[in-house]
């Protein structure tokens, strides 16, 4: 800076000598003096017109003007508007690979704006929504993908969970949709591409269906016979007699199990609604107690604590089942003078039956696989007991379809609890 | 979106209000899909569940339709729209008429279905009355995109889809009257599926409506009664012969 200053004082300073020269030879000195000034103020005033024109050329590279404060602001402005260059295109470049790389993530991938208007998606959603670039951005997405449970699921703020949908226009793809509220109203949609394992769920849950199904007629049949043979007993070996027992018993297991699977099959596959009757738990509850006490035979104790007089809206049959299920369990695993508890209560503002029992208890590992099918703690006792494997994953979905669901607490040596949790908006009165 | 499709207006409100009819057209769109979608799975697997849940929805069909008019009206009533925003008015409001017709035509499917539960007619039939369905289906969800991108071209090409439709239900009359005249037993039943076809037939026609509404809104032309060659002459740079 100071070397510039330097050469446009010594730039002055030659005009000055200069024009007092000229100025002296021609004898009209103060006349050529403010001639010369003149000219270096015009030189002046020129140079600053060149630098707007300059300015407002944004490819300009070269520089008029090298020398003295001209020079140094010329270089000084070129510097910047390269930096400033240099920037923009790492910027460009890095928004660039983004989106290259965005575009070609497998998933779907949609940027929402607040009003649920299209801002960007990626090459994916071009394919499996069918989007258009450029004329679709900017429009409502549910314009396009119309689906009522989409319009539902975007309208509501409740993104916890996927929602599995088709795919519009090709109802055979199934997408798993995701969503993500961030910044300021924006949504996040990304969506999977589920179909394949649709299929494999459609093909097991046809297979188990089928073969249900044709196991169940045979079964019949053999067990209608057994009863028979049974019956003309006099007519029977004495040393058969037990064998067409034992026949008879394995098959009728066969048959409970047969049933349990058909009755899952319908739970999984039907529809979500439940029939909305209005069931009376205490009544339920205490019907089931006496089951239970004939069943438990005075083995051991069995109580009965109705807490709260609460009704729930669901499926009675259902309902019974699924709590039966549980007080067998619990009267099958408490040994002799143990007890065993039925209670209904409310707990805040969720109504809770529970089975409690002094049995030997559950260990940890195994709570968060007792409801899967067949799954056994100890398998040799449970399938000498004649146990299907099924009950608990029945009592499951039976729960799931009340809106309710299943909790186990228990400790080796010492019992079990299993409750049935129903939240507030499925109690009445 | 094209700023053209909906004209600026001071008043901010009133873009909301014809965005808001757009949408609310499209969202009954949607559900009216859903419902024919159903409606014909029904009859192909012979599923009950899914024709009741049809006939079950039909009144929220009704519902979108009342709604719409409610607030189209409104429109009319209060701001007194002109040029391409009146016609967007009119046009959603025939669209939403001819969707409520869709969805009586989805209910009647379905109510087939339901009557005919697990009895098996020809093979064959059943299976050209599900392809029959399937381009039904195809040309809604095709007519509804073309009017939510408000896509001349696509609609005259959806337009053009109906004489396939046509075509194919004369077919199924045809076949439908020969197994008659085999087998008078199998009147009752041939007769519920001639009406399922009809019915799919009209809705195909409702489609072809809703384009020609699309065209209306774009063009500025009522394009009803012109006949599909005029229609491509005029507007479209494709050739369909």
């Amino acid at each position: 800076m100071r070397n510039s200053w330097i050469e446009e004082f010594w730039q002055l300073v030659l005009i000055v000598l200069g024009g007092i020269i000229l100025g002296l030879l021609i004898g009209y000195l103060w006349q050529v003096l403010t001639l010369f000034l003149l000219g270096y103020i015009f030189r002046n005033l020129y140079n600053l017109q060149r630098l707007i024109h300059w300015l407002n050329d944004p490819a300009g590279v070269d520089i008029p003007v090298h020398f003295g404060i001209w020079g140094t602001i010329y270089a000084r402005v070129k510097r910047m508007r390269s930096g400033h260059h240099r920037r923009e295109r790492r910027l460009t470049d890095l928004l660039g690979q983004f989106q290259s790389s965005a575009a070609a993530l497998p998933d779907v991938t949609v940027v929402l704006g607040p009003q649920g208007e299209i801002r960007w998606f990626n090459d994916a959603a071009k394919t499996l929504l069918k989007l258009q670039s450029p004329q679709d951005i900017g429009r409502p997405l549910v314009n396009l993908f119309r689906a009522p449970e989409l319009i539902g699921y975007l309208d509501g703020a409740d993104f916890s969970r996927p929602l599995d949908i088709a795919a519009p226009g090709d109802n055979q793809r199934k997408l798993s949709v995701r969503v993500t509220a961030y910044g300021e109203g924006e949504k996040l949609l990304i969506a999977q591409d589920v179909t394949d394992r649709y299929l494999a769920e459609q093909i097991r849950k046809d297979f188990v269906g089928n073969v249900s199904h044709e196991l169940r007629t045979p079964l019949t049949v053999i067990s209608g016979f057994v009863e028979n043979l049974q019956l003309a007993s006099e007519q029977i070996p004495k040393h058969m007699a037990r064998p067409l027992e034992l026949i008879g018993e394995q098959v009728a297991r066969m048959r409970s199990i047969v049933e349990d699977l058909l009755l899952l099959m319908r739970l999984e596959t039907a529809s979500r609604e439940v029939p909305k009757e209005r069931v009376d738990i205490p009544e339920l509850i205490n019907l089931i107690g006496q089951d239970g006490r004939a069943l438990a035979d005075g083995r051991l104790h069995f109580e009965i604590d109705i807490r709260a007089d609460l009704c729930v809206e669901g499926d009675a049959g259902l309902l019974r089942s699924a709590f039966t299920n549980l007080v067998v369990n619990a009267i099958h695993h408490t040994p002799e003078d143990g007890s065993v508890t039925l209670s209904w209560f409310l707990d805040g503002d969720k109504g809770v039956f529970s089975v409690t029992d002094t049995g030997e208890g559950i260990a940890p590992e195994h709570i968060p696989r007792l409801t899967e099918r067949f799954y056994r703690v100890d398998v040799g006792r449970s399938r000498e007991r004649g146990g299907t494997g099924l009950g608990l994953a029945l009592v499951k979905h039976v729960l799931q379809k009340h809106g309710a669901f299943l909790e186990v607490e228990s400790t080796v040596g010492v019992g079990s609890r299993f409750s049935c949790v129903f939240p507030k908006e499925f109690l009445i009165e | 979106m094209d700023k053209s499709e909906i004209s600026h207006h001071y008043s901010q409100q009133f873009n909301t209000d014809l965005e808001e009819i757009k949408s609310n057209v499209l969202a009954m769109g949607g559900l009216v899909e859903q419902q024919l979608e159903k409606a014909i799975e029904a009859l192909r697997l012979t599923e009950i569940e899914h024709a009741e849940e049809v006939v079950a929805n039909d009144y929220k069909v009704n519902a979108f339709d009342v709604d719409i008019d409610e607030r189209c009206t409104k429109i009319l009533a209060l701001r007194q729209p002109t040029a391409s925003d009146l016609r967007l008015v009119l046009t959603v409001i025939k669209t939403t008429a001819d969707l409520e017709r869709i969805g009586d035509e989805a209910k009647r499917v379905a109510r087939m279905a339901i009557r005919n539960g697990a009895t098996d007619p020809g093979r064959n039939l059943y299976l050209r009355i599900e392809h029959l369905g399937n381009q039904v289906r195809d040309m809604l969800h095709r007519a509804l995109d073309s009017f939510a991108r408000m896509d001349v071209e696509e609609a005259i090409a959806v337009a053009h889809e109906d004489r396939k439709i046509d075509r194919e239900y004369e077919s199924i009359m045809r076949q439908s009257m020969t197994y008659m005249m085999e087998d008078p037993r199998s009147i009752p039943l041939l007769m519920d599926i001639i009406w399922s076809a009809r019915a799919l037939e009209r809705v195909g026609d409702r489609c072809c409506n809703i384009c020609e509404y699309v065209i209306y809104f774009v063009k500025g032309k009522d394009v009803r009664h012109t006949s599909l060659e005029q229609i491509q002459k005029e507007f479209s740079e494709q050739d369909f012969s």
